[in-house]
């Protein structure tokens, strides 16, 4: 099985920035700059202003990177029906985001696939809430 | 080499770890399940809102009570002008709101948004005591931070020697069926957008709440500052009710770790207007 972290220009046109959150978006993250990646959760962080999660992934020399990705905020994602449960450390995910600018290992997770195809956290649909 | 391309070349890789065996169905998680239930088909989760008018306490005054969404500025104040006002800035403050870059806005460092600037986040209205002439109104805030505004509604006047707070001091009336809220004594940490617009502690400004039906509320407010700005401009927005929603925490400083991750532009940076 392949796992990939490569850049997502598909999506281009169909991720929209989040509206509102308590920082400036763009800033952190480059929306032109759509990112793939799949790979097992090591850490689940249900915390404020933003759920995070680490994902290790590992590139084609097999060296594992970890990943830091950012959700909305728990309260949000709350009322949208998910919890601290919907992700569990070990779980082996698919996430499409958009990275950093400062070339950290960050991205902010738009959409996570969970290794059967069931979808969490999509949150694009939701601009106010963000 | 771009940084994409780069990204490409180097990192087609193979999976680590052993996919865990999982119950859902393909498609969204279930609800109840312990994933959670989102539900992506309807995924804003707002609860209808009857077209309704406006309540009023038994004594016939407006009750402005509820948990409310929006009402005031997060990006851009002038989004919010209406029509025939305009936002002139003195030289010092137009300095200044060209000096603030994204990652120094208090907001994200998890300090309050002050007046007008709302958060995306619900906040309720309520009045003390519940029923009859209230003598104080409260908004509590969910985000950002967690805090409250006071607005006295017993008839008192401004203090004469106010310390500069965040919120300043807040006193309020009816005129008809709105809500007039009066605020002087600021402190000029808070910016009234992302785009960083800027104030002094002369700063005033005077709400205008009117619940028009039941799952609207209007404000219009009008930021008086000849500190920072050439003339009192007036800004208008419309919160919504979110009936069904309570309050919930959001400790926004418990792991923060956006500023020190903020090196990009800005939204007033960008060619494009403000979304």
């Amino acid at each position: 099985m392949r796992a990939a972290v490569i850049p997502a220009l598909s999506l281009l046109l169909s991720h929209s920035v989040p509206a509102a959150a308590h920082h400036t978006f763009i800033a952190q993250y480059d929306p032109q700059r759509p990112v793939s990646m799949t790979g097992v959760v090591t850490r689940v962080e249900w915390t404020n202003p933003h759920a995070r999660f680490y994902l290790d992934v590992a590139d084609e020399s097999g060296a594992v990177v970890n990943w830091n990705l950012e959700l909305a905020s728990p309260n949000v994602l709350r009322r949208y029906g998910w919890t601290g449960k919907s992700l569990q450390p070990g779980d082996r995910v698919s996430v499409d985001g958009s990275l950093a600018r400062d070339g950290s290992k960050m991205a902010n997770a738009l959409s996570v696939t969970l290794s059967d195809g069931s979808k969490i956290f999509a949150r694009e649909s939701a601009p106010a809430l963000q | 080499m771009s940084e994409g391309r780069r990204i490409r070349a180097a990192l087609v890789v193979l999976a680590i770890g052993a996919a865990p065996v999982l119950a859902q169905p393909t498609g969204v998680a279930e609800a109840g399940s312990d994933r959670g239930g989102g539900n992506l088909s309807d995924p804003l989760i707002v609860p209808e809102v009857p077209d309704a008018p406006a309540p009023r306490l038994p004594d016939g005054t407006p009750d402005l009570s509820g948990l409310w969404l929006g009402g005031g500025p997060n990006r851009d104040i002038s989004q919010g002008l209406l029509p025939g006002e305009e936002i002139v800035l003195l030289a010092e403050a137009a300095r200044v709101m060209a000096s603030r870059r994204p990652q120094d806005d208090p907001e994200a460092h998890c300090l309050p948004t002050g007046v007008p600037r709302v958060a995306p986040y619900p906040w309720r209205i309520v009045q003390m005591p519940a029923y009859g002439k209230a003598t104080h109104l409260y908004f509590l805030f969910e985000g950002n931070i967690h805090s409250y505004r006071q607005i006295f509604m017993d008839g008192r006047e401004h203090p004469e020697d106010l310390d500069p707070t965040w919120y300043g001091h807040s006193i309020g009336r009816w005129e008809g069926d709105t809500l007039v809220i009066d605020t002087v004594g600021f402190n000029d940490r808070f910016w009234f957008d992302f785009h960083g617009h800027p104030h002094t502690e002369q700063l005033r400004t005077i709400e205008r709440y009117t619940r028009t039906r039941l799952g609207t509320l209007d404000n219009e407010v009008t930021i008086i500052d000849p500190g920072a700005y050439a003339k009192p401009f007036t800004v208008k927005y419309t919160a919504t009710l979110r009936p069904g929603w309570e309050l919930m925490e959001y400790i926004c400083n418990e792991n923060n770790q956006d500023v020190g991750h903020m090196i990009g532009p800005g939204y007033r940076d960008l060619a494009q207007p403000s979304p």
